[in-house]
């Protein structure tokens, strides 16, 4: 019933957890501002303690309470400073509980050590547990360690009274202890609990401070068992034979105080019956009787020993003439005729039968011999009980010992309790005189009081001195608790020091180093490990910081080689690239030019164009993903794979198929490439195209502005083998222009972190509109420029730009009046781009045979002339509706016939051929055409 | 193309400037049909030629088909640009060119 009560007062700290744990979870309670929260859970806490200290359960004249535990559960679970309250709210409740009843003895003990408690709790959980709640053993141990400080606290406070201390310790150290250190235990599983949470991260390792913890546990554990045993033992033995010591010291006195005591009373009586026997006149048997007749003298035998040590005479007549010498005990008295005077014997059994025990004294005699005079036992006893009493009833040995007297038949002589007269039985003390030895120490009950015991045999008498074993074990049980408790306040004092110390001197320095490692594995090789609190640190710090710096040195001279292969690379890169502009200097039909700014590294833009044949070019724009050497290459094979196909293919979504066929294949990188590309025919004024997830390239169309080429575009290249690209086809008529790019471009960033974007790029271009292709690329760039200023360029910065130039071209019915309209033209643009005189005549010449040709022969009903002039080159191209005839093949004509036998016809073919540099002729879509072209240095301007 | 004769006694002297083309040679063809009449020699002064294409030296065949017949052609003042026609069409070993 005791303990069910204390078992349900253990459990309020438990409850009131569990309670204010819910409150914070689910109610308004979690969002309060943490001052009054710690205010709230210290007063909640507090009250609990007062409640806890208030029904506390009375036990062997003690008062059980779990007044600490509500304290500590505030401080280790819901914060320190909500600790400190509870701790101060409980010690002062109790301090003033003595008003209504509670206990004066303990006051200050409980008071103080529940104010501990609060501040206990606070201060492991702020440096031991860093703000986190403990595990349940940890909160098992420190309430347990609570307690015994309490304990301790109890010992210290009355130092005055220790038993009583002692006392109140033995009774309600154990029960409190367990109450209060399950109280906290369940609290921290009950919030672990509920919370779900580990409420210390257990890592898989275990931490240094708590291996350090667990051994230096089991080293005090053991130091500390073997200190109790040891302790145990010592003050044993100590206090018992100490007590064995002051038993047998009092018996020693007890017995020399009845020694005494008779020895004096028989000494007088021995005088007396000298001085009797010395004033005799005549000295004989009858004498003797007389005077032991005599009143006063209750003595039973005197016998008159002469100078030869014979009793000569004697109130024993068998004792005449027996030799003193013969015996030891008959002896002794021998002394008396070497000139001592008197001679007391103790009382022992006689020398002649060894049975009868007697008293004796003697005293020399006037004339020679002596007289010694004898108490039988009986006359002894009469004589002396008395005294006996006298010297025992009053002696306490230690606190509660005492002395006890009997009679050779166990009556009792003498005993605290006044039962003189009575059979020892009553004392319950049992004495086997055959076993046990005189002052040897034994245990027995007395008075139903276990003791120790050891008696003594005097002049008769037992004398038996006792004491109980409580009291002889008091001070060894006192040592023991004190050093326990000590032991484990010990314990508990290195095991925090040894935990800070480790913390202090290791773990933060580890913690110290691995954030600046951290740091370095981030990448910033310039921090340096600096922990210089001692010695090892200093040595560990220094070698990864030389470490570093030699990796350091290692990286940049990797880092030197990467750059110098990354900067051959960007070369080769670039030099794959149609990098000479015009590139095309004969054609003046259409415009491209394209740029690419690469940034620091190696990156996958690339930009292509190409002349299929005299009127289809294919460009394209592309960006691999990633970058480095890998994208490089792999933009070295998409930009081959797309010039072969487009050689093999004849339309543009044909190119990019099989481009991402191929380049799926063995694709082990997973890198892949996004591209548009065009085909523009520069004769049907047609524009194809297809994109594999390209940005959409910019538009201008009939001297409109330049819009985004709206057309959904296909998956990248290298990712999914199965993908059929889309054709696009929109008419690109002389004049329209269209604008590539990377996403280089529309993402250029600037130093507020803000993109270029596709807006500022529309703006742009719209105010470039019939700008050269050159000129469209720069005001472009330097407008990505601008924009991004400062910052640093991420990514390559590539364009393409592409016009159609409107066509030098003259369209005529061939007749003889239109071949004056055929050399104006051509004569007219020749002028224009100051073609030397000589040239022109040449070309003259040249068109007059060709176009004259066409006139008289082809039957055609449209021609077309196209004159271009390249920066070396004229290039003229007739096209016409005739049937097809191919001058080219006519065989030359015989320059050495005369003038009778000439053939004009041929003629002209032969003077073109050998004036102009080339002449082609083909037939298509049943058109014959013939392109003449004639290299120049043109004339300076 | 001007075409400038000047007749005297039998010799005839042509003078032609411009261009010798398509276009123009037939009209100098025209000339020759009535003008070579008697002629026994031909001068062809081609001074201010710019240049000649094949039309134009059929025409110039065919003037000196008539003068081998009649008497001699001879072909004056070549300038560069109609010497090449001539050097590359053979012409110089058929026509008997005199330059000053």
């Amino acid at each position: 019933m005791i303990y069910l009560k204390l078992a349900l007062t253990a459990l309020c700290p438990v409850f009131a957890t569990v309670c204010l744990y819910f409150l914070y979870q689910k109610t308004e309670l979690g969002r309060w501002k943490a001052r009054h929260k710690q205010l709230f859970y210290g007063c909640v806490f507090g009250i609990v303690s007062v409640f806890c200290s208030e029904f506390g359960t009375p036990a062997y004249g003690v008062i059980i309470n779990v007044r600490d535990a509500a304290p500590l559960c505030a401080g280790l679970i819901f914060g320190s400073p909500a600790g400190i309250l509870a701790g101060i709210i409980g010690g002062v409740e109790r301090w003033f509980a003595v008003l209504w009843g509670a206990g004066v003895y303990t006051r200050l003990a409980c008071s103080l050590s529940t104010v501990i408690a609060g501040f206990f709790g606070a201060v492991l959980r702020k440096w031991m547990f860093d703000n986190k709640k403990p595990a349940w053993y940890y909160g098992f141990a420190i309430g347990l360690v609570m307690e015994v400080l309490h304990m301790l606290m109890i010992f210290f406070t009355n130092m005055g009274d220790v038993h009583r201390a002692f006392t109140f310790v033995k009774t309600c150290s154990a029960p409190m202890m367990l109450a209060n250190a399950v109280s906290v235990m369940l609290s921290l599983m009950a919030v672990s609990f509920i919370g779900k949470e580990k409420l210390q991260v257990q890592s898989e390792y275990k931490k240094l401070s708590q291996t350090f913890s667990r051994w230096l546990l089991f080293v005090v554990i053991a130091a500390f068992s073997v200190t109790s045993i040891f302790i145990y033992l010592l003050q044993t033995s100590f206090s018992v034979s100490e007590r064995e010591a002051l038993l047998a010291l009092n018996i020693e006195d007890v017995k020399a105080d009845i020694e005494d005591a008779s020895d004096e009373n028989l000494l007088k009586l021995t005088y007396g019956v000298a001085d009797d026997i010395n004033a005799a006149m005549t000295v004989d048997n009858n004498l003797l009787l007389e005077i032991r007749e005599k009143p006063g003298n209750d003595f039973s035998e005197i016998n008159i020993i002469n100078e030869s040590g014979i009793i000569i005479y004697s109130t024993t007549n068998e004792y005449i003439g027996f030799d003193m010498s013969s015996g030891e005990q008959s002896g002794d008295f021998l002394v008396l005729l070497n000139g001592e005077q008197e001679f007391v014997q103790s009382y022992q059994p006689l020398s002649k039968d060894g049975i009868t025990y007697m008293k004796y004294a003697g005293a020399a005699l006037k004339d020679g011999g002596f007289v010694q005079v004898g108490y039988n036992a009986e006359r002894f006893r009469q004589d002396i009980d008395k005294q006996v009493i006298g010297v025992t009833r009053n002696r306490h040995i230690g606190e509660s010992g005492c002395m006890i007297v009997s009679t050779d038949d166990w009556n009792i002589v003498s005993d605290p309790y006044g039962n003189e007269g009575k059979n020892l039985k009553v004392t319950d003390i049992w004495i086997d005189t055959e076993k046990m030895q005189e002052n040897v120490r034994y245990r027995s009950s007395v008075y139903g009081e276990d003791s120790y015991l050891m008696y003594a045999v005097a002049e008769g008498y037992y004398i038996i001195a006792a004491m109980p074993v409580k009291e002889v074990l008091f001070s060894r049980d006192l040592s023991v608790y004190v050093t326990l408790f000590m032991e484990i306040l010990v314990f508990v004092i290195l095991f925090a020091m040894v935990y800070f110390l480790i913390k202090k001197l290791v773990v933060e320095n580890i913690h110290k180093i691995n954030r600046t490692l951290g740091e370095i594995t981030g990448g910033n090789l310039n921090v340096s490990v600096n922990v210089r609190t001692n010695e090892e640190f200093v040595s560990l710090s220094d070698d990864i910081n030389s470490t570093v710096m030699t990796l350091k040195g290692y990286i940049a001279e990797a880092a030197a080689r990467i750059d110098k292969e990354l900067e051959v690379a960007k070369i080769i890169q670039s030099s794959t690239l149609p990098g000479i502009f015009p590139p095309y200097p004969d054609r003046s039909d259409f415009d491209i030019f394209a740029t690419m700014d690469t940034a620091k590294e190696v990156g996958g833009d690339f930009y292509d164009f190409y002349l299929l044949d005299e009127n289809r070019l294919a460009f394209l724009i592309a960006d691999v993903s990633g970058k480095g050497i890998t994208a490089a290459m792999f933009m070295m094979k998409a930009k081959t794979l797309l010039k072969s196909y487009a050689e093999k293919e004849t339309d543009v979504a044909g190119i990019l198929t099989e481009t991402n066929r191929a380049l799926c294949e063995g694709n082990e990188a997973e890198m892949f490439v996004t591209c548009f590309m065009g085909i523009l025919n520069l004769e049907s004024y047609t524009l194809t195209f297809a994109n594999a997830g390209h940005n959409p390239p910019l538009i201008r169309q009939r001297d409109g502005a330049f819009k985004y080429l709206v057309f959904r575009p296909g998956f990248v290249l290298g990712e999914m083998e199965q993908i059929r690209y889309r054709i696009g086809e929109i008419p690109f008529a002389p004049g329209d222009e269209i604008y590539l790019y990377t996403d280089g471009v529309t993402e250029a960033t600037n130093s507020s972190i803000e993109l270029y974007g596709n807006d500022r790029l529309l703006e742009v271009l719209n105010t470039a509109c019939g700008r050269s292709a050159e000129e469209v690329c720069r005001i472009v760039k330097n407008d990505v420029d601008r924009f991004v200023g400062e910052a640093p360029q991420f990514d390559d910065i590539t364009m393409l730009h592409l016009r159609l130039l409107p066509k030098n071209r003259i369209t005529v019915i061939p007749t003889m009046e239109s071949i004056t309209r055929v050399m104006a033209f051509v004569e007219h643009t020749l002028e224009s781009f100051h073609v030397p005189g000589k040239v022109m005549v040449k070309m003259n010449i040249a068109v007059d045979e060709i176009f004259s040709n066409i006139v008289r022969y082809s039957g055609a009903g449209e021609a077309k002339v196209e004159c271009r002039v390249g920066q070396k080159e004229i290039t003229v191209i007739f096209t016409d509706d005739g049937c097809p005839y191919d001058p080219t093949g006519k065989p030359d004509p015989d320059t050495t016939a005369l003038a009778e036998e000439r053939d004009s016809g041929g003629m002209g073919i032969f003077i073109v051929k050998s004036f102009m540099d080339s002449v082609e002729y083909s037939y298509r879509d049943e058109k014959n055409i013939l392109i003449l072209k004639k290299q120049f240095v043109p004339c300076p301007k | 193309m001007m075409i400038t004769k000047n007749l005297n006694e039998d010799e005839l002297t042509v003078k032609i400037a411009g261009r010798l083309e398509t276009v123009t040679a037939p009209k100098l063809e025209e000339e020759f049909k009535t003008c070579l009449r008697g002629v026994k020699t031909l001068i062809m002064n081609l001074e201010n030629l710019e240049y000649i294409s094949s039309a134009g030296l059929r025409v110039l065949f065919s003037a000196q088909k008539t003068m081998n017949k009649q008497g001699k052609m001879i072909v004056r003042n070549v300038n560069e640009d109609v010497m090449e026609v001539f050097e590359v069409t053979g012409s110089v070993d058929v026509l008997t060119i005199v330059n000053d």
